[in-house]
């Protein structure tokens, strides 16, 4: 039943992509609509399909990589949903959903290989630790999708040769608050995920990062992300704090990559 | 009966002739009452701006109410009739609904999207309202072009972006800065076209405002009518620092505001950006300002590319807008169609059922011990046949008024079943 209901949800949010870039082209106000509605019904089926199989498996669904992904996914979906009204920024939908595709193909591509846990991976923090990342990545997708809109929207006033994307893209102040609302929001998340995987795998281990890939890259992106928060404090804003925002999160896609393709303890 | 718009715009006739037709309001009011007087037309609605004179009517024969208008309109003016024949549009029925919805909805504006056509035609239609030459036809039409124009408004960008360099500037601090609620203005130079532009920033809630002018009274003058603080020349460089948008329109020759001026000016802004329009020919500010990050320099040439893009983006949204009021035209006579043969079908509903109704009880008549259960059988089976019967040609009709030839088959109904008067 959760696969079933796991591949409806992907396939509505491959619809909710088509729709919102078609909204982007088209500003009809019916095509966002339909485009909110399918994402939302998404989400929903989405949600069902997590709890059912959390449910079969007997423990929460974040066992594997994978499992762990397609809960990202539903944290971002969930995230824009919110971040979209509170901000009003309508076309957000349109930047997030590619990297929710993205991610949900990844998540059912290894949905197949049944996650065997190692003994050692149990307990509360595990959870937790898993848990607390995730919504840092969720926020952190979000932060991507502000500053990329914001890069986009800065080339747009710097060429002084307005495009369709100008008219479509919100204010400069706009997207680089989003971009720093979600920085703010996903930092704790992702320090706290991280020091309690550290300690976790310290105790589990002996060892702090025992070469694995993962580990490394997350603790790459959390730098990057520590560099952007703390140049923000100190007054940066802008275009500087944009490419941060989107070099830190090709650090922490390539972690989930890593994670998914190299060999290493998190599996 | 028919609608029918009559009249010249901006698109086919040169300005001297509309301006020689252009009518005050109590030249417009006798026109009205001359025309009601006259007989030619049932109803009437005349709109006159400097860019358009026509006249929407409802007339037995559209060629002679049209006639007649333009007659007394020439005589009132003292212009040449077959001038003015030689360039009327007219329009009929169906077109006329167009034409109407166009207009008032700014599709036939000079500009696309300009705000004051809805405005006029309004105040055409209220005056015709007074003069007591409004009818249901046009009541109805009018009523109806009204709110098609809003929803054009509302659904499609065609009076959104700005068309004038003013207002582009306000638009491009708007997507620089969001709300320009507590943006500070600095006006360098004191030209007329600079305070236009700062007047346009302070309605958005831009404050506060500095002048700063080589002629310290000019500074003084200009920041008293702005409500804002003159600030010596000298003194630019701390102006800078302080300031979000700077307006620049001197005379100089030489840039004023150059790049080491700014890049010092960008030290301790924490990168709150600046936006430089500049207005000046020759510029003021030197053009590598632009290269600076959170620096955008807009010059003259750059705020018309802007307005030619905003041009271009309205005229998109003008076909989405087309579009939209060809449905509405769709709707609206189709609407219209079944309001004028609904009295049709009732009537001819009416006539069957009372023939079918007499049948039925001079054959119950007959049939004096029939059983409740045949009785009803023979309602039934009456009713049925006259329903079959009636669906075709109720179908033809409805249809026929949605294609716009309602009225010979309105007549050939009402010849076939005898229903009398109309």
């Amino acid at each position: 039943m959760h696969a079933i209901l796991q591949n409806l949800s992907i396939l509505a949010y491959v619809a909710a992509t088509g729709l919102f870039f078609a909204y982007l082209v088209q500003r009809k106000e019916l095509i966002h609509r339909l485009a909110s509605v399918i994402t939302g019904a998404g989400w929903v089926a989405q949600t069902v399909a997590l709890v059912a199989l959390g449910h079969e498996l007997g423990r929460p669904p974040l066992g594997s990589l994978g499992e762990a992904v397609s809960v990202a996914v539903w944290g971002i979906v969930l995230l824009e949903m919110w971040v979209e009204r509170r901000a009003r920024v309508k076309v957000l939908g349109a930047f997030v959903l590619p990297v929710v595709l993205v991610f949900s193909l990844k998540a059912a591509a290894t949905r197949q290989q049944l996650p065997e846990i190692a003994p050692a991976l149990s307990g509360a923090w595990l959870w937790v630790h898993i848990g607390l990342a995730l919504v840092g990545i969720a926020a952190f997708a979000l932060n991507f999708a502000g500053a990329l809109m914001y890069l986009l929207q800065e080339r747009q006033l710097k060429a002084k040769r307005p495009g369709k994307l100008y008219y479509r893209l919100p204010d400069l102040e706009t997207l680089d608050r989003l971009s720093y609302r979600t920085l703010v929001l996903g930092f704790p998340f992702l320090t706290t995920g991280l020091v309690l995987g550290v300690l976790w795998a310290g105790a589990a281990w002996g060892s702090v990062f025992a070469f694995d890939p993962l580990a490394l890259l997350s603790f790459v992106a959390w730098v990057i992300y520590a560099g952007t928060l703390a140049g923000r404090v100190a007054g940066w804003h802008g275009r500087r704090a944009a490419y941060f925002a989107m070099f830190g999160f090709a650090a922490l896609v390539l972690t989930l990559g890593a994670g998914l393709f190299l060999p290493g303890k998190h599996g | 009966m028919a609608l029918v718009v009559a009249g010249l715009s901006h698109k086919n006739a040169p300005v001297e002739l509309r301006e020689q037709l252009a009518l005050e309001e109590d030249k417009l009011r006798e026109l009205l009452r001359e025309v009601a007087a006259g007989g030619a037309a049932r109803e009437a609605v005349v709109v006159s701006t400097c860019n358009r004179v026509e006249v929407y009517a409802v007339a037995d024969v559209p060629d002679e109410a049209r006639a007649a208008v333009f007659r007394q309109l020439c005589r009132h003016r003292g212009v040449d009739q077959a001038a003015v024949e030689a360039v009327l549009y007219t329009h009929v029925e169906g077109d006329a609904v167009r034409h109407a919805f166009r207009v008032t909805a700014s599709l036939d504006s000079m500009m696309i999207g300009e705000p004051q056509i809805l405005g006029q035609v309004k105040d055409a239609f209220a005056l015709a309202q007074a003069c007591e030459t409004v009818g249901p036809t046009l009541h109805t039409l009018f009523t109806q072009a009204f709110a098609v124009a809003k929803k054009v408004r509302t659904e499609t960008e065609i009076a959104r972006h700005a068309v004038s360099v003013s207002f582009a500037a306000v638009e491009l601090a708007k997507k620089i800065f969001g709300g320009l609620a507590g943006k500070a203005i600095l006006l360098v130079g004191a030209g007329k076209m600079s305070e236009l532009a700062a007047k346009h920033l302070v309605e958005q809630g831009a404050f506060p405002i500095y002048v700063a002018n080589r002629t310290w009274a000019r500074a003084q003058e200009l920041a008293r009518a702005l409500a804002g603080t003159p600030v010596p020349f000298e003194e630019l460089d701390a102006a800078l620092a302080g300031t979000d948008i700077v307006i620049t329109s001197t005379a100089a020759t030489e840039p004023v505001v150059t790049l080491p001026r700014v890049q010092q000016a960008m030290q301790g802004r924490r990168s709150r950006p600046l936006f430089f329009i500049d207005i000046a020919v020759p510029r003021n500010v030197e053009a590598s300002v632009d290269t600076l990050d959170d620096v955008y320099c807009y010059d003259i040439d750059d705020l018309h590319q802007v307005v030619d893009a905003n041009i271009r983006e309205r005229l998109r949204e003008a076909q989405r807008a087309e579009a939209l009021v060809d449905r509405e035209v769709a709707k609206y006579l189709a609407r219209l169609g079944d309001v004028e043969v609904i009295p049709t079908i009732v009537s001819l509903r009416e006539r069957l059922e009372e023939i079918r109704a007499g049948e039925v009880k001079k054959t119950l008549a007959r049939l004096q011990g029939a059983s409740p259960e045949t009785r009803e059988a023979l309602e039934a089976l009456s009713a049925a046949i006259v329903n079959k019967i009636l669906h075709a040609p109720i179908t033809k009709l409805r249809e026929s008024s949605r294609v716009g030839s309602s009225r010979s088959w309105l007549d050939l109904v009402h010849e076939l079943f005898a229903l009398g008067r109309k």
